[in-house]
């Protein structure tokens, strides 16, 4: 069957390029090595912590499967498909929030004395640290974004801040030394709701069409 | 002949791998399948463009496709984007004429069920529906539309707004 010619085809036929798959093994593995990367780059900088308590076990593993469920779907937003939910993460997610949550239940019980030990000014550090630390996760996944085609990039954007956030600061919980519920509980949580928030407004405007 | 959907994500995958034939005829089947979809969404005058920003879309996003998964899926996804991209861009167009010419049928009911852009709308309140059919798609003004819907102008407005904002999150869930 003989076919109109159309420009527009004809011109992006002679534009066809190999490309490879975006394969889930292929984003889960480069997030992974992100995360390694952060991890080795604290414990290399600023040295590994000397023990670890169950409140920082417990906390650094919520933040980690918070980190896996929101780049997972990150890595799924960038090959869209009819059908998709996206919201896998949402219970990670309020899993985490029951750090926060706890933190200020008892801050509310004990009352103001019980923040003494968490000083501000090792919280924002901390905080920083924990963005600081996030950015090989964030470049990542954005570096994926870019490459796919996700449908809602505000929403993709928001959910990579919380990857990198949970990420960065799980890596540098390897040397922070504080075992204070207050402090991990404020500003722990902090730094993946700072992630998040820097995610929503900066990713989408990275992510081209 | 049209292809169906295992032949047309046989084709994606051979494209993937720089085969040009394969992605000629890739191209040309997601043309028409585009042209089908968008029909009875997109008024007359906005259906080439419609048609022909998403196949760059296409072009641009080629490996975002999984070739181990089905085609339609994505290829929708992708469409229902660049449709509602253009609802968000088409204001006040003129000609209401909604185009008749090709058929819209498919082979694969349940596929097409779920993956139309109809899908979309049955989300959406029935007011804000209307006002997107009307002043989106059909070209009306805010005033026409008002006095067709029985909305208020403001009421329009705010249909719209919410109605477009409420279809950007639908893509890829409804």
């Amino acid at each position: 069957m003989i076919r109109n010619p159309d420009p527009l085809i004809d011109s992006l036929i002679s534009q066809l390029a190999p490309v490879r798959p975006m394969r889930l093994s292929t984003g889960l593995g480069r997030t992974a090595l992100s995360l390694a990367a952060a991890i080795g780059l604290v414990v290399a900088m600023l040295g590994l912590r000397g023990d670890a308590t169950p409140l920082v076990l417990l906390s650094s593993g919520l933040f980690l499967v918070l980190g896996a469920a929101a780049s997972v779907t990150v890595i799924m937003m960038g090959r869209p498909r009819v059908g998709s939910e996206h919201s896998g993460w949402l219970w990670a997610a309020a899993m985490a929030a029951l750090l926060p949550a706890t933190t200020l239940l008892m801050g509310l019980i004990h009352g103001p004395t019980a923040w003494a030990e968490s000083d501000p000014a090792t919280g924002m550090a901390c905080l920083a640290m924990g963005l600081l630390f996030g950015l090989a996760t964030a470049s990542v996944l954005v570096a994926w974004l870019r490459r796919g085609a996700p449908t809602s990039p505000a929403r993709a954007g928001l959910i990579t801040g919380i990857a990198a956030g949970s990420f960065g600061i799980f890596a540098f919980s390897f040397h922070c030394p504080s075992n204070d519920l207050y402090h991990i509980g404020v500003w722990h949580s902090l730094s993946v709701i700072v992630a998040a928030v820097i995610g929503r407004v900066i990713v989408p405007r990275l992510i081209r069409w | 002949m049209k292809a169906d959907e295992a032949s047309l994500g046989q084709l994606a995958a051979l494209a993937q791998r720089g085969d040009r034939a394969a992605y000629a005829a890739f191209l040309r089947e997601a043309q028409l399948w585009l042209r089908r979809y968008f029909v009875r969404r997109v008024g007359a005058e906005f259906l080439d463009d419609l048609v022909q920003e998403t196949l760059l879309s296409i072009h641009a996003k080629l490996s975002s496709y999984d070739p181990h998964r089905p085609l339609l899926p994505w290829l929708a996804a992708i469409a229902r984007y660049r449709w509602v991209d253009q609802l968000r861009r088409i204001y006040r167009a003129q000609e209401d004429a909604l185009s008749e010419e090709l058929p819209c049928e498919d082979d694969e009911p349940e596929i097409a069920a779920r993956i139309s852009l109809d899908r979309l709308f049955s989300y959406l309140p029935e007011g804000q529906v209307r006002a997107i059919e009307l002043v989106k798609i059909e070209g009306l003004s805010v005033t026409e539309a008002a006095a067709a819907s029985g909305q208020s102008e403001s009421l329009v407005k705010v249909n719209i707004h919410r109605g477009l904002k409420k279809l950007a999150t639908l893509i890829e869930k409804a």
